[in-house]
């Protein structure tokens, strides 16, 4: 088997940040779970707010955001994570995933993951990220990270914090070696046009 | 190789002045650039169709006929006809009516449209636009085909013993063009009947509409109807020129930063790199559309979107004259000296009754041997 790919999305938007440091441990930890020839790439989507903004209003991607995306649709495996903002995911979080293609994510295991300052926020992973990656036919993984403030404060929660992390990065890391490989999906496909006319397919 | 703008028809208002045409102004104004555009010797004039403002072109064998009465040579099309929302019975007739009245300077390009609420104005659902595509255009290809037709679809009430008027001009029915954005189905469409294919080859960037062209070229040579490179393939593209570069950026960039497609968004600087747009000098629109050659090869007809956006129809006469007189000449040049001899010319209503006739006479022909 080939050395698998995990992409890692993380939408913090201060530097340094909570959610990059959550995303760099989920990482880490999928990495030790999967081998060590696993490639991890890391996208900050703060990197790409701008082209993002622009893909939404022109309808297609700079050459930056382009490979981005193709980096997400290739990879084998997904870590999302985003800080909450007003109850859900951040907006810029939600508008990376606006742009790719309905189709990008179909099948691909997700682990799915928030940063937030306080515990009460935790199930915005179960009731805004889950449906979001549902939706798109995305495999989360049953687990989902959610981290307080307070997770990263005493030894004790700390320890808590990477129990979750190495558990979910475990769900990954099965979902990852026992799904097909991804594959790159711009290839245009059709119909033949005997089929088309008979109105198969629609 | 043919050349030639389309028109959007958007009544903008022009960022520069805030002033606003009226409907009626911009209507003129648009008949205005059709007959400048055979001055300048362009070879073909395209209006859109669009049931909503702030466009006013709804009605374009209208403009059109208007238009092919105050001129001579040029080709009048259309970019695009909706073939989902109009009834194929009237796209028929309305075309076959204008083939005559232009003398046979008339082709068209179908679209499907792209705004939601128009389908259920007219009946319609934007969810069926592939299927009303492909139903209603093998129904306008029999009404212009054959004398007598007897037809039942999905979506329109069926045709008994029902014959279009007028027939048309020469029995030789307008050539079509299949315009497409996104959709690999229309290019297969295009493909199946040998029809020409046009990319809109506007607002995306190269390497999407080389992917579309591409399929296009390799269906086209799987229904049999030449080698790849000899399709018949058709370019937008856009462009602002001004004798010196930097007038050119200066003056277009308000239009460009507030225009309704293109505003709001990425930087000129960004979209010049990333999509055909061009604004600078006749030399610097002559090198990028030469390059459209190399991306997609050998092609038939390329259009140019030069009258959107709020430009005053003065800014626009003016752009024309500097197309007509300094860019297209060299491209018409540099592009049939890099064409082979075996990549036709786009249709036109002489080469097809040409092509009729030649077809007729090998037939008789066959047949008489035969006897």
């Amino acid at each position: 088997m080939t050395a698998r790919t995990i992409a890692v999305v993380t939408a913090g938007l201060s530097q340094p940040s909570s959610t990059r440091l959550l995303a760099d441990r989920l990482a880490d930890a999928t990495r030790t779970a999967l081998g060590p020839d696993t490639v991890v790439e890391v996208i900050e989507l703060r990197d790409t707010a701008v082209d993002v903004t622009n893909n939404l209003l022109t309808g297609f991607p700079s050459p930056k955001l382009k490979e981005v995306i193709d980096t997400v649709t290739h990879a084998d495996g997904l870590i999302a994570v985003t800080p909450v903002f007003t109850a859900s995911y951040s907006g810029m979080f939600k508008s990376f995933f606006d742009v790719l293609d309905k189709e990008a994510l179909d099948g691909k295991p997700v682990l799915i993951a928030a940063t937030g300052g306080t515990e009460r926020h935790s199930l915005v992973l179960d009731f805004a990220l889950r449906p979001l990656f549902a939706y798109l036919r995305a495999i989360p993984v049953a687990t989902g990270v959610y981290a307080a403030s307070s997770d990263w404060g005493s030894a004790s929660a700390t320890g808590t914090l990477q129990r979750r992390v190495e558990r979910a990065a475990g769900e990954l890391a099965a979902a990852v070696s026992v799904a097909p490989e991804a594959k790159a999906s711009d290839e245009l496909t059709s119909l033949p046009f005997e089929q088309l006319l008979a109105g198969e397919g629609f | 190789m043919q050349f030639g703008i389309f028109s959007v028809g958007d009544v903008t208002t022009d960022p520069a002045n805030g002033t606003t045409p009226s409907e009626h102004e911009r209507i003129k104004a648009m008949a205005r650039i059709a007959l400048k555009a055979e001055e300048v010797g362009l070879d073909v004039f395209a209006t859109g169709e669009h049931h909503n403002p702030p466009f006013v072109p709804s009605s374009p064998t209208t403009m059109l006929g208007y238009i092919a009465a105050q001129t001579k040579t040029i080709t009048l099309s259309t970019s695009t006809t909706l073939i989902t929302t109009s009834d194929p019975v009237k796209i028929a007739e309305d075309f076959a009516m204008l083939q005559h009245l232009a003398d046979g300077r008339v082709d068209l390009m179908l679209g499907r449209g792209n705004t939601g609420p128009v389908y259920p104005w007219f009946g319609q659902d934007i969810r069926q636009g592939i299927p009303l595509t492909i139903e209603n255009y093998a129904l306008l290809r029999r009404l212009w085909r054959e004398e007598v037709v007897d037809w039942e679809g999905k979506f329109r009430t069926p045709l008994q013993g029902f014959t279009a008027t007028p027939r048309p001009l020469d029995d030789v029915p307008p050539f079509v063009w299949h315009g497409s954005i996104r959709s690999p189905e229309i290019a297969e469409l295009a493909a199946y009947y040998g029809d020409g294919f046009f990319a809109n080859h506007i607002f995306w960037p190269t390497s999407h509409y080389q992917q579309l062209i591409g399929f296009y070229r390799q269906r086209y040579e799987h229904y049999g109807h030449g080698k790849a490179d000899q399709a018949i393939v058709g370019l937008g593209g856009q462009a602002f020129i001004r004798p010196k570069s930097q007038d050119a950026w200066n003056e277009f960039r308000p239009y460009f930063d507030n225009a309704p497609v293109y505003g709001h968004g990425p930087s000129m600087e960004d979209f010049t790199s990333q999509t055909p747009l061009t604004v600078g000098s006749p030399q610097e629109v002559i090198d990028k559309t030469l390059t459209f050659r190399e991306h997609f090869g050998d092609y038939q007809r390329q259009l140019f979107l030069m009258d959107h956006a709020g430009l005053p129809l003065k800014t626009v006469l003016e752009q024309l004259d500097l197309l007509g007189e300094q860019v297209v000449p060299v491209l018409r040049k540099e592009l049939e000296s890099m064409r082979p001899a075996h990549v036709p010319d786009a249709p036109t209503h002489e080469s097809l009754k040409a092509a009729r006739d030649a077809e007729e006479t090998a037939e008789e022909t066959t047949e008489e041997t035969r006897v």
